[in-house]
């Protein structure tokens, strides 16, 4: 449950509000460091979907945001302790395969070696669990009546079952870490409400309005994975740190950032119409 | 799921089959054994001290003992000296007035004086034990502003020869014209102007003690402990200056009547009430009110005291139009109130309490309200001229409500730590030589850490954390001896026995966090009994009648820990008590000091230096949530802690300027395992220089114009070192803790009070503040994102709050 976030984020909104406080951009002299890879890898239940790992490196703060991939790894999935099968390099710089479908229930594990560095992970893809709807609600926010996204679904009974889902208006993807857990919530009707807090007034393309397309992935992640969102959402996304900022728990063992995923995946859309 | 399995390493044979009836059997006699010994221990040794003192003990002596008190309206005067100059010899009354005094039999001139109140000087003739209480009178303005003032002075002067250290002293009146922040005087604000003691954030009551965390202060009101000082977001105290008689702030050498926090002790006191005459105050500031009724009962004897003070933002929301807005609830309040009675000369009954509350509400969908609440009773003896008793029952409670209304979503959390507390306390002046003080106390404390409830058609299955219990004895015994009339030392030892009671299931856990073993305990057994001795010890050395030198060792142990890893204090902010795998923190300090008067008194020149080292610290593993984890300790991890420096205080204290100048050189490190590569690194609050200088001007008897300017270096804080990207969005990569630092922070704030009436019946007065007079932008966060000019560029963006903020406030009495 996020009520930590939002209790800090009324209170955060509400000390601006009533202080009047100035933001103001800052030149800052941060160190260099030297690159760390950065693997990210996904594997889902959608056919026709392959197997994707993307590899990039760290820059310094200094640089422009675009992210060149690493090329030349060698990098290999295995299901359910089948023999490994390779991914191959595509022009887009990512690596991929079609050879198997992600099939909940099974265990895959990942292996990139980069210039004589190894690293490993393993992610189990959870069974999937269906949103049954998706609808807006209108929502109060310290004085700003704003639309949100709602998706309905059923957890299902026994603890472990965690969920990310992924906004879209209009195709633009909304930069929000939407995760949750069923600590609280096992074996429930679950009513998720995408809370989302949008605090730059001069960006209103983030805001569901009217009309608007409005479209969301829910994904079924296992617990270590959720983990990783959850910890880089609380420390690592630069804003509004609830704790004291830190790398994410990540599952790639051997010292690279990023996570591997082996994840469902179902996607609803609806034009906003209330 | 559970089973009963192994604890300890040590004692993993002892329990090899263990079951619950053996844990029952076997752990007892451990316990008990392992209590006893250390009870024998302790009473020998205070025996040991007992005789040599009684030894010590001349026969051609008689004892003058009373109660100093203040003539105007009767509250007891704490720490008011009481000398005979012609012998060198003097004491200063207790916190409950109370003085005792050896002296050779014969006549004595006895010269008694107190912070604010002109000296008295009495003729005793003394042929046996005499007692005799002291009404003094307030001093008059002229006298405050007399050049040379010998004893008496507008501020509270520290004791040359006193062995304690590491103490600031403040009276409501010296803080009086020191500008504040939206109008509201705050106690926890003005103690941040003096040395060792840092804000813990702009317009945060908060903060830290030589270089320990915000968890780490004893912050008591009448002996209650206070568990969350800060209203709203911590930008004001829980306490309201109106009701508050006097603060000491302990950073280093505590008395051993202090244990239970490892960084310092903020000891507040209520006053008593008027027991002349009947008195209404009040102010009228921009964000609050107070209200504030005092008078006797029943005259002279004793005394009732009701104080209030309330915000009122909420109004303004209120009066908007706009539904959106006026749904929203935002306000706090405090209720203090006191009673006294004097029951003959030898006691006095005393109770009090103090309850508040925050309330915070978004429209019909969030609410979250929280306060805290305390209860003391107190109960004074005289059993003789010179055994002071002091029995005190004391409540502490603090909790939190949230509850949730949205769609089918309907839940409550709630969270609430309490305390039944009971002390005794004896006094006994036992020569001219020796100052004995010994007591116990045994606090029983409930945590409930969490307890989500929700109906039946929420999404939210009812979630109730393990109510925790605990049980907390002291017991100690320290001695002042004035070894001669130079050289003052003091001594003692406070033993602490912490025991963890079940029921509930305890963990153990390996090196990653993860549960190996649970282990059940049933009600009332004991999990685990920490025992731990607190050796205290200071000694003073007088160099001459204006300079003298320090010294003092203290040992603190801190058994319940606040678990937040939030940039800014929170009301959800979790305590905790030591568990098998959380330990005790321990710290211990060494301090040296050096004191000089100078001009005549009118100047304190102060500078203190001390070392720190603390054991068990807590910190959170990266990732970790708490919010609902009955086994909370595979989110912590643990290691230790140093902090060092120097404090220079140079203080003038009387005449029409007064005020003072502090300068703290410090450093503050930890070395956890699992956090920066287990190597030492720099705490949040680690602030390599941090100055305060405060100035008051009594321009006549209408105007007083004050100003501070404080400097502090940036805390050390942890900015990313790179980026990346994950999913679309750029991210930040991490490389050390705390490696960077926030922009040096300065701010001049200005005020003026406009004396209007002052007549015997009615006064009134305006107070004017500027906060940030220059508009200074410091630093509250600052936060990186993809720039919204060049969305290809990175940016760092600093949040800044206070900037000149002004403020009025009407105060008056009648």
């Amino acid at each position: 449950m996020r009520m930590k976030k939002i209790l800090h984020l009324s209170l955060t909104l509400l000390a601006a509000g009533m202080f009047a406080s100035c933001e103001r951009v800052i030149d800052i002299n941060l160190n260099n460091a030297a690159p760390k890879y950065v693997i990210e890898g996904v594997i889902t239940n959608q056919p026709n979907v392959p197997a994707k790992v993307l590899i990039t490196q760290t820059k310094n703060f200094s640089e422009d945001n675009t992210f060149p991939p690493v090329t030349g790894a060698t990098v290999t999935v295995s299901d359910n302790g089948g023999a490994p099968v390779t991914l191959e390099a595509k022009a887009d710089g990512s690596y991929q395969t079609s050879a198997f479908v992600g099939t909940p229930g099974h265990t895959y594990v990942l292996n990139v070696v980069i210039n004589g560095a190894a690293f490993t992970a393993t992610s189990t893809m959870p069974q999937q669990v269906n949103m049954d709807s998706l609808y807006t609600s209108d929502e109060n926010l310290f004085g700003d009546v704003i639309k949100i996204a709602n998706v309905d679904f059923k957890d299902p009974v026994g603890k472990g079952n965690a969920y990310r889902w992924v906004q879209y208006i209009n195709g633009r993807k909304e930069k929000t870490i939407f995760v949750r857990d069923d600590d609280l919530t096992d074996g429930k009707d679950v009513q998720r409400k995408l809370f989302y807090f949008n605090d730059d007034d001069d960006d209103d393309t983030r805001d569901i309005k009217l009309n608007d397309n409005l479209r969301i992935e829910q994904l079924c992640i296992d617990m270590n994975v959720y983990k990783y969102w959850y910890s880089l959402d609380a420390s690592a996304t630069g804003e509004n740190q609830q704790a004291t900022p830190a790398n994410p728990v990540t599952n790639i063992k051997g010292g690279a950032l990023g996570y591997f995923s082996a994840h469902t995946y179902q996607v609803k859309e609806i034009t906003v119409a209330q | 799921m559970f089973r009963t399995g192994n604890r300890d390493g040590e004692m993993n044979a002892m329990y090899t089959n263990s079951l619950l009836i053996q844990d029952i059997v076997l752990i007892n006699p451990v316990y008990t054994a392992a209590m006893k010994e250390a009870t024998t221990k302790f009473l020998l040794m205070a025996t040991a001290v007992l005789m040599f003192l009684f030894h010590a003990q001349a026969q051609d002596k008689a004892s003058v003992s009373g109660v100093v008190k203040s003539k105007k309206n009767g509250e007891t005067l704490i720490g008011a000296s009481v000398r005979v100059a012609a012998l060198n010899v003097g004491t200063t009354s207790n916190e409950y007035g109370f003085y005792s005094l050896s002296l050779p039999k014969g006549k004595h001139v006895l010269e008694i004086s107190a912070v604010g109140v002109a000296i008295k000087q009495l003729e005793i003739n003394l042929t046996g034990n005499l007692r005799m209480d002291v009404a003094l009178e307030e001093a008059n303005a002229n006298e405050l502003q007399g050049v040379v003032v010998k004893s008496s002075s507008t501020m509270s002067g520290r004791s040359l020869s006193s062995t304690q250290m590491g103490v600031e002293k403040l009276t409501m009146k010296e803080t009086k014209n020191i500008p504040v922040l939206l109008g509201e005087r705050d106690v926890l604000k003005t103690v941040q102007l003096l040395p060792g003691i840092k804000s813990a954030g702009e317009g945060s009551s908060g903060f830290y003690v030589r270089g320990g965390a915000a968890d780490q202060n004893l912050i008591l009101l009448d002996e209650a402990p206070v568990y969350n000082a800060s209203h709203l977001l911590g930008f004001f105290s829980t306490f309201n200056s109106d009701a508050i008689k006097d603060i000491n702030v302990y950073k280093g050498g505590m008395p051993a009547q202090y244990g239970g926090r490892l960084s310092s002790v903020l000891d507040i006191k209520m006053n008593d009430g008027n027991n002349q005459d009947y008195n209404v105050g009040g102010s009228l500031g921009l964000i609050s009110a107070k209200l504030n009724v005092e008078g006797p009962i029943q005259k002279d004897k004793s005394s009732f005291l009701v104080s209030g003070r309330r915000t009122y933002i909420d109004m303004f929301l209120k009066a908007s139009k706009d539904t959106a807005i006026n749904q929203n609830t935002l306000y706090f309040y405090d209720l203090n109130g006191k009673m006294n009675f004097t029951l003959g000369s030898k006691d006095r009954l005393y109770l009090s309490g103090y309850f508040g509350r925050d309330k915070l509400g978004v429209g019909k969908t969030f609410a979250l309200n929280w306060g805290n609440g305390t209860g003391t009773l107190r109960w004074n003896h005289i059993f003789s001229n010179k055994l002071f008793s002091n029995t005190s029952l004391i409540f502490s409670n603090y909790d939190y409500k949230i509850s949730i209304r949205s769609g089918s979503n309907d839940v409550d959390v709630f969270s609430q730590i309490r305390d039944w507390n009971i002390k005794e306390e004896l006094q006994w002046y036992v020569s001219d030589k020796h100052n004995l003080r010994m007591g116990v106390n045994a606090i029983y404390h409930t945590m409930r850490p969490g307890e989500i409830t929700s109906s039946e058609s929420s999404n939210f299955n009812n979630s109730i954390l393990q109510r925790r219990y605990s049980w907390e004895n002291a017991a100690y015994v320290s001695d002042v001896w004035k070894v001669s009339p130079k050289f003052n030392l003091s001594y003692g030892v406070r033993a602490t026995a912490f025991s963890i009671l079940g029921k509930g299931d305890f963990y153990n856990i390996d090196a990653d966090g993860k549960v190996t073993d649970t282990v059940h305990y049933n009600d009332g057994q004991v999990v685990k009994t920490y025992f731990n001795l607190e050796p205290r010890a200071a000694a003073s050395y007088q160099l001459n009648s204006s300079t003298s030198l320090k010294t003092s060792y203290v040992r603190n142990v801190q058994n319940l820990h606040l678990i937040s890893n939030s940039t800014s204090a929170s009301p959800t902010d979790k305590w905790v008590a030591s568990t098998n795998i959380i330990k005790p923190e321990i710290s211990d300090q060494v301090s040296l000091g050096y004191y000089k008067n100078l001009g005549n008194n009118v100047y304190e020149l102060t500078v203190e230096a001390y070392y720190k080292t603390m054991q068990n610290q807590v910190d959170y593993r990266d990732g970790a949530d708490v919010f609902n984890n009955d086994a909370i300790e595979t989110q912590l991890l643990f290691g230790k802690g140093r902090a060092y420096g120097i404090e220079w205080l140079l203080k003038k204290k009387a005449g029409q300027f007064t005020g003072w100048l502090s300068y703290t050189l410090s450093k503050t490190e930890r070395k956890i395992n699992g956090i920066n590569n287990g190597e030492w690194y720099n705490a949040r609050q680690d602030r390599t220089h941090d100055i305060a200088i405060v100035g008051m001007y009594q321009l006549n008897d209408k105007w007083t114009f004050s100003a501070n300017w404080i400097f502090y270096t940036g805390d050390a804080i942890t900015f990313p070192s790179g980026k990346y990207k994950v999913d679309d969005q750029v991210v930040y990569y991490y490389t050390e803790r705390n490696g960077y630092r926030m922009p040096n922070y300065h701010r001049l704030d200005l005020g003026a009070t406009l004396q209007l009436a002052k007549r015997k019946k009615f006064s009134s007065e305006l107070t004017f503040s500027l906060y940030n007079a220059y508009g200074r932008e410091n630093a509250y966060t600052i936060n990186f994102r993809e720039s919204k000019d060049d969305p290809n560029k990175t940016e760092a963006v600093r949040v800044a709050l206070f900037k000149f903020v002004p403020s009025v406030s009407y105060n008056f009495k009648f």
